[in-house]
């Protein structure tokens, strides 16, 4: 299939707004529903085997994870899984939607993607997770949310806003990392390399570019002029702010008395008023593919901040497609996850093409799902469900300031174990999180995870039968199938084939002097499976 | 004892703090992004996309998967020991005496195992063992600043090519990834554990130390009592059993990885008998001494002997601006009784073949004394003691002028030291470069070789 070359800003600017207006103004007759172009490009490029749908156990727990970040109760398994009705995959998206569940599950990914892992104190950790779910809570237009994070007004009791805490993160304050982050986050580019010259290998990637984003994110109007110098062509150059394949904004001088006029042109100010536009495709296809990958488990340009001429998206076409739709549904989040999550692409199932190896489904093909992995919110969320003391620890009090952290714990500083679900959450971060800075995006399993599921208190606690969870539960019930099959819809969110039925079976009564201490292994033994670690 | 702090007359040590630890003074100091470690990880990136990396880079088990070097450079076991005296040790304390000069201070020198050869008196146990050893006393480099000095010799201070170069254990780490399922890279060190990621510079976070806080065993690593063996057994067969159902039908390289990472931890777990203090004779402890440095240079002899690949034991508060004489009596004993029983332990055990011990700081100190009897910071002529696997025996190399401030004859520095140490555990530096996605880089300084004379 022959790639899309970039081409120049205002013809494709153009075809995005004829594609808008189509969209809003034609009958459905005549336009196809994103989720239909999904299936229809996805398909058109399988070429070789593909997957089948996913089964019923697979949708659920995936859906759950992708929209909910936590895995169902066995109960809302088994009503999912025994519903006789036609539309329950539809009806299943819609609720998590509308769940409480969601803007968690979304604050989570947003913090982590727009923070990665970097630690600030002036803003409290409530404040800025409240913003981001009341944001999501509300559907808030992505633009606007962008829009705030690159710029705030000042309070005028001096108080911080929530969303300040962007550029408060430890290493931000750098002007270079800003830079770095704003081009990586927002704009699919990490211009890193381009700081020194242009860059070596990426033609799209200027010098002239880094600079004109640093002078976007200078303080005042008087320093919003940069200059450069590329160490491989000498001659100094300068800049006034500018984006990537934008124009150059021109900021005129300001003498005394003219504070006001100044105010206006804030290099800040402008850049959020200019950056998380529909008129700027690089922001726009950026923030799809950013979506596309949350759900998918790779972006369609990838790695995610690589976009340029060598490097087109998997499937060209498509992408146009989600950009359009994202604009001309004016950065309606909830929509786009709905659309991708009701294709068949995304319900394909993990398990590969009857007779085809792993080679044969590459994952940028999409003709088998891409398992994902638990980011560490999730992983924490799904073990506390799993083992059912999530509850117990849901209803736990949170302290004003606690005083647990991550560091401190490993460092056998603190007595006991966490006892909220805020604490337990930043064990969680500790163990299963990347160091700041770095990306959670590709599955990166560490002795340190199998250590910390194997031989840490909390966990092998948590499968100590307490009212209310799991290990009590099961080890009430006297009929061997319930039993079993309650262990495995409550942490796999599936029911035991047959086979492991028989086999389970077997183990039991090898086992039957000391029926709990199986029961415990057994329920471990799924707790640190691949099946579980995975969003398969 | 009274840490010294820097006297705040003292304009030219100011930005030293002495709670710095290395990774902090990572934060880059150059203005320039061509410098910070994240220029090269982008690097990577952009050139793995390009050279169709993309579609491995979506599913990212290379943590588990260590690429294979090329065979001349495999050597079997050796190993590293590389101590740390944070602060910088002064060599005119230990050893490159210089007694009744101007500059030499209240302390005599004494004979060693070596004819000729004289240490200060604060270092008796290693002169009697100095037969064994290879000092070279004509160190002479280019920081005399702690934040930025520290990490730039623990990379080998390799010329600037715009990325943040790995520290030592890190680069043998990748090298010669070693034969046996222990953590390649262990750092013993006062202070909080953890992993430190940030040591391995553009090899990737994989390649980082695993810091044992007081060189205690990282928290997990011990099976809760009422996990039995028995219990263990079972529960993993489970888990084993469960995965290769799963991965019948998917993708296997995650599974695999997933597999792989419990395989790891199930190894470390089995050596717990490393960090079991209580099987430890009451002699040893004696002989490496109950002070931390000693404590934990004797828990390093352990993980040596179990066949850890690279083992780093830092020690700090040597940087003596002020009362530099009581300090170094009070300190340098910390060092020289468990030095000399390291030395004696690696040479019984017939591992002074295999290993090598490399003993430094980050620069020397000034021949002049200041004005609260104190030594500042002295790159320009210092020394660095060595010994095992490589080296000749009983060897000095160098020399300073009689007041000890200038090299004599030849000086050596960083670069000359990194391709020293690569060449004694049996990685060819000419014919061994990284490869950092397509760039190929040098692993020690291009414009340094190999100290010969110290070889053998």
């Amino acid at each position: 299939m022959p790639h899309h070359t970039t081409s120049q800003p205002r013809p494709r600017q153009a075809i995005g707004i004829c594609l808008a207006v189509v969209a809003w103004t034609c009958p459905p007759l005549t336009a196809q529903s994103l989720t239909q172009i999904i299936d229809r490009e996805i398909g058109q490029h399988a070429d070789g085997p593909v997957s089948e749908r996913c089964d019923d156990g697979e949708f659920l727990r995936r859906v759950f994870l992708d929209l909910g970040g936590r895995i169902p109760t066995s109960a809302e398994a088994r009503t999912f899984l025994d519903d006789r009705g036609e539309h329950k995959r539809t009806q299943l998206i819609d609720r998590l939607l509308a769940s409480s569940d969601y803007p968690r599950r979304l604050q989570q990914f947003l913090t982590t993607t727009l923070l990665e892992r970097r630690t600030d104190s002036k803003v409290t950790d409530a404040e800025w997770t409240g913003y981001l779910r009341e944001t999501v809570a509300a559907n808030k237009p992505w633009n606007e949310l962008v829009t705030q994070l690159l710029f705030s007004e000042p309070r005028e009791d001096k108080s911080l806003p929530p969303q300040a805490r962007f550029f408060l993160v430890s290493g931000r304050a750098d002007q270079h990392q800003k830079t770095r982050d704003i081009g990586r986050l927002f704009l699919g580019r990490d211009l890193m390399c381009a700081q020194c010259h242009n860059h070596p290998t990426i033609d799209d990637y200027l010098q002239a570019d880094y600079f004109g984003l640093l002078s976007y994110l200078q303080d005042s109007p008087a320093k919003a002029r940069t200059e450069f110098e590329s160490v491989f062509n000498p001659g100094k150059k300068d800049t006034g702010p500018r984006l990537p394949g934008g124009q150059e904004v021109n900021i005129p001088k300001f003498e005394k008395g003219q504070e006001q006029e100044a105010l206006k042109h804030r290099p800040r100010l402008l850049l959020a008023s200019s950056l998380p536009r529909a008129e700027n495709p690089l922001f726009v296809r950026n923030s799809v593919n950013r979506f596309w990958c949350l759900l998918m488990g790779r972006g369609l340009v990838h790695p995610l901040d690589m976009h340029h001429a060598n490097n087109p998206a998997s499937h060209p076409k498509l992408l146009d497609a989600l950009a359009a739709h994202f604009s001309a549904r004016k950065f309606d989040v909830r929509d786009l996850l709905r659309q991708i999550t009701l294709s068949a692409a995304y319900q394909r199932s993990s398990r590969l093409p009857a007779g085809a190896s792993e080679a044969d489904v590459p994952p940028q093909s999409y003709r088998t799902a891409i398992t994902k992995p638990l980011s560490p919110e999730q992983m924490g969320w799904a073990v506390m469900q799993a083992t059912g003391n999530l509850q117990r620890l849901a209803a736990a009090k949170p302290t004003e300031k606690s005083s647990f952290t991550y560091k401190d714990y490993i460092n056998g500083r603190i007595d006991g174990v966490p006892e909220t679900l805020e604490d337990t959450i930043k064990l969680f971060v500790g163990v299963f999180g990347n160091p700041p800075g770095e990306p959670e995006v590709v599955f990166n399993p560490a002795m340190g995870h199998a250590l910390f599921l194997m031989n840490e208190p909390l966990i092998l606690n948590w499968l100590e039968p307490r009212p209310g969870n799991l290990m009590h539960r099961i080890t009430q019930l006297k009929d061997q199938d319930k039993l079993v099959e309650e262990l495995y819809l409550s942490v796999l969110t599936r029911r035991p084939t047959p086979q492991e039925l028989e086999e389970t079976a077997k183990y039991l009564q090898r086992f039957s002097e000391h029926r709990n201490s199986a029961l415990h292994n057994l329920a471990w033994s799924l707790l640190a499976s691949a099946e579980f670690r995975g969003n398969h | 004892m009274v840490p010294v702090t820097s006297h705040p007359d003292n304009q030219t040590q100011i930005n030293d703090s002495r709670q710095r630890t290395h990774e902090t003074s990572l934060m880059s100091h150059d203005p320039h992004a061509c410098h910070g470690p994240e220029h090269s990880w982008s690097r990577r990136r952009v050139l793995g996309a390009l050279g169709g990396g993309a579609a491995s880079a979506a599913i990212g088990i290379s943590n588990l998967l260590q690429p294979a070097c090329a065979a001349p450079m495999r050597r079997k076991n050796k190993q590293v020991l590389f101590i740390w005296l944070d602060g910088g040790m002064s060599q005119l304390e230990s050893w490159d005496p210089k007694p009744n000069t101007a500059f030499g201070g209240p302390f005599r020198a004494i004979p060693t195992a070596i004819n000729g050869v004289h240490f200060s008196e604060l270092v008796p146990e290693t002169a009697r063992r100095a037969d064994k050893l290879a000092l070279i006393r004509c160190m002479s480099t280019q920081d005399e600043n702690h934040s930025s000095g520290v990490p730039r010799i623990q990379r080998g201070d390799p010329k600037n090519r715009g990325v943040t170069y790995p520290f030592l254990g890190s680069a043998l780490a990748k090298l010669k990834p070693p034969e046996n399922d222990l953590p390649p890279y262990v750092w013993i060190k006062p202070g909080s554990g953890g992993f430190i990621w940030q040591d391995a510079g553009f090899l990737g976070a994989k390649f980082g130390s695993l810091a044992l806080g007081d060189g205690k065993p990282p928290i997990h690593i011990n099976r809760p009592d009422s996990i039995t063996d028995a219990l263990e057994q079972a529960r993993q067969d489970l888990r084993r059993k469960q995965n290769q159902r799963f991965r019948k039908t998917r993708r296997s390289s995650e599974v695999d990885a997933y597999d792989t990472s419990y395989e790891m931890a199930l190894q470390l777990m089995k050596r717990h008998d490393l960090f079991d203090d209580s099987l430890l004779s009451p002699r040893d402890v004696e002989r490496y001494g109950t002070h931390p440095l000693g404590r934990h240079l004797l828990q390093a002899r352990r993980l040596l002997e179990a066949g850890v690949q690279f083992v780093k034991v830092n020690s700090y508060h040597w940087d003596t601006h002020g009362d530099n004489f009581n300090m170094h009596l009070d300190l340098v004993p910390q060092i020289d009784k468990p030095f000399a029983a390291m030395i004696d332990d690696l040479d019984d055990r017939g591992l002074l073949d295999n290993v090598l011990v490399v003993l430094m700081s980050e620069f020397g100190r000034t021949p002049k004394i200041n004005s609260r009897l104190g030594r500042d910071h002295w790159p320009e002529a210092w020394s660095v003691m060595l010994a095992g696997s490589g080296l000749q025996r009983g060897m000095v190399l160098g020399g300073t002028t009689d007041n000890g401030a200038w090299c004599k004859d030849e000086a050596f520095d960083i670069g000359h030291l990194f391709h020293t140490v690569f060449r004694c555990v049996g990685i060819d530096p000419e014919k061994t470069e990284y490869d950092n996605d397509g760039q190929p880089l040098p692993i020690a300084h291009d414009d340094c070789g190999p100290i010969q004379q110290i070889m053998i």
